[in-house]
């Protein structure tokens, strides 16, 4: 199956808190995708990047991490021990511990949705179309002809490595 | 592009229920509650005063945050495969208001007569009036209502208005009192026209509801930043705006909002002359009730239950209407969930 790509430009992001609100819908009330404001009011909804190169994936001692067919980062929850050491090594701070589920939950890109062909939740309607969801070409092509439509300081022409290794690493391209 | 997938719940329409649903307003609580609405098998009429549904997400907030094109290509979706229907330029009314962008509307409908030929009815209609400021001077011409410039700029871009209604802007002077999301709006789009704009706030860039990101960025653009100063009258020439009347302000103990309470200090006077002016210091909750039918609190909104429930058995509110000024994201969240409650209670569950 084709490696699928979730890409959240925050040049494009308004912060308006729609992802946060369609992830804790699907998700009883605790999202994936949680938006932090800084001291200067800038919105950044942060969720699992799914790198390529993932640290969780590598550190995880007992395996329950893995990468499944589309992609996506999963937990695998009858393995997780709940040590944390994923949360130590992940770059965003994103797997945290559900008591209730006793193991280590985090976005793991809609995975009952993408089985009944439904597409992750917050891409699909992020109002500003700052949330891209394909395979990597496509979600290339989507940022930038969504960047065209920016205010000059926020359009920032990219290459198509900058913007593939931001996609593909996780690595927040400002 | 795609368009905002309000349905984002299901793949196609399921089995009809046989209940109808009206939704009054066609915003994003509106649309986002018809998309969760046509999942559970409701059938699902829109009336909107607008000529086409979006609301302000389409009419007002520029282009460069929300395409024009992805919230018309969701609302067409709706409309495409879940046999939503629009009734646009219907204004819905129980009583009479005059709002902003009444000007669009054709035909009226009482709220009584869709309560009753509905099995039940959702009202999200936003906040389509602007708070006013009152202060001498604030009737002059060339005062603009932050909402109707906005819509004029944008309404132009999309053909609904017509080129002499968009204002003269270049080189012009524009003055912008108030620091929230609708004024940093307001300077984007006066500033992208070519004017020189200058905001004037009472409290200081650390208090602004815009954040000082959003405000640094329009300072880069030439925008001019004047902190704490409130406006005391604006001076008018022959029935026209010439010039605004400022006090300085200092910071006071925090407010019940939590920021400090600026305090004009007397004496402190200073004009700024001026061709445009723009009070945009906050929007006014529209229920399509004046008075009676459906209980208001003082500021205009409509009251609701744990239910999302009116007064009104089987009339629920949602969106703005509701909360007053907020987000997107906190009318589509608004929208949601209280389209799960009239889900549960048109099943009888609630």
């Amino acid at each position: 199956m084709e490696r699928e790509y979730l890409y959240l430009d925050y040049l494009t992001c308004i912060g308006c808190e729609t992802c946060e609100t369609v992830c804790g819908f699907i998700h009883d009330g605790n999202p994936y995708i949680r938006i932090y404001v800084t001291e200067n009011k800038q919105y950044l909804p942060i969720n699992c990047k799914h790198c390529d190169d993932a640290p969780c994936l590598r550190v995880c001692p007992t395996h329950a991490i893995y990468r499944d067919e589309e992609g996506a980062v999963r937990i695998a929850e009858n393995k997780c021990i709940g040590c944390l050491v994923c949360l130590q090594v992940c770059p965003y701070g994103v797997p945290f511990y559900s008591l209730k589920v006793r193991a280590i939950t985090k976005c793991d890109m809609c995975a009952e949705r993408r089985e009944e062909g439904l597409e992750p939740a917050c891409s699909l309607m992020c109002p500003a179309e700052a949330i891209q969801y394909g395979p990597l070409e496509i979600v290339l092509e989507l940022v930038r002809e969504r960047r065209a439509k920016n205010i000059p300081e926020h359009q920032k022409e990219v290459t198509e490595e900058e913007l593939a290794k931001s996609v593909s690493s996780g690595y927040i391209f400002l | 592009m795609r368009g905002i997938k309000f349905s984002f719940l299901c793949r196609s329409k399921p089995e009809p229920t046989g209940k109808r649903v009206a939704i009054v307003g066609a915003g994003p609580a509106g649309l986002t509650a018809a998309g969760y609405l046509v999942c559970k098998g409701h059938a699902v009429d829109i009336y909107d005063k607008m000529p086409e549904p979006g609301g302000l997400m389409l009419f007002v907030i520029p282009e460069f945050r929300i395409p024009i094109e992805r919230v018309r290509l969701g609302a067409k979706e709706l409309e495409e495969e879940f046999e939503v229907t629009y009734y646009p330029r219907t204004k819905v009314m129980e009583g009479s208001r005059e709002d902003e962008g009444d000007e669009f509307y054709e035909r009226t409908v009482r709220l009584s007569e869709l309560r009753e030929k509905y099995d039940a009815v959702l009202i999200s209609t936003g906040i389509w009036n602007v708070r006013r400021i009152g202060i001498p001077g604030d009737d002059l011409d060339g005062i603009f209502s932050p909402l109707e410039l906005l819509f004029w700029i944008k309404g132009h871009k999309m053909g609904y208005v017509p080129k002499e209604k968009v204002p003269e802007l270049e080189n012009k002077k524009v003055g912008i009192i108030g620091a929230g999301l609708t004024a940093v709006d307001v300077a984007f789009e006066c500033n992208r026209l070519g004017a020189e704009v200058e905001i004037f706030y009472r409290r200081t860039i650390r208090e602004a509801p815009a954040g000082a990101y959003e405000i640094n960025l329009l300072r880069r653009r030439g925008v001019k930043w004047f902190e704490l100063v409130t406006p005391k009258r604006v001076i008018g020439e022959n029935g026209r705006v010439k010039a605004i009347e400022l006090l300085r302000t200092r910071l006071g103990e925090p407010d019940e909002s939590g920021r400090r309470r600026p305090i004009p200090i007397p004496g402190s006077e200073f004009q700024v002359e001026l061709d445009y002016l723009v009070f945009a210091i906050g929007m006014v909750s529209t229920p399509p009730v004046n008075g009676g039918y459906l209980a208001t609190d003082r500021r205009g909104r409509l009251i609701v239950d744990g239910r999302h429930m009116t007064n009104v058995e089987g009339i629920f509110a949602a969106g703005d209407v509701v909360n007053g000024p907020t987000k997107v994201g906190r009318a589509i969240k608004d929208g949601l969930y209280t389209a799960v409650s009239i889900d549960r209670w048109l099943r009888g569950e609630l």
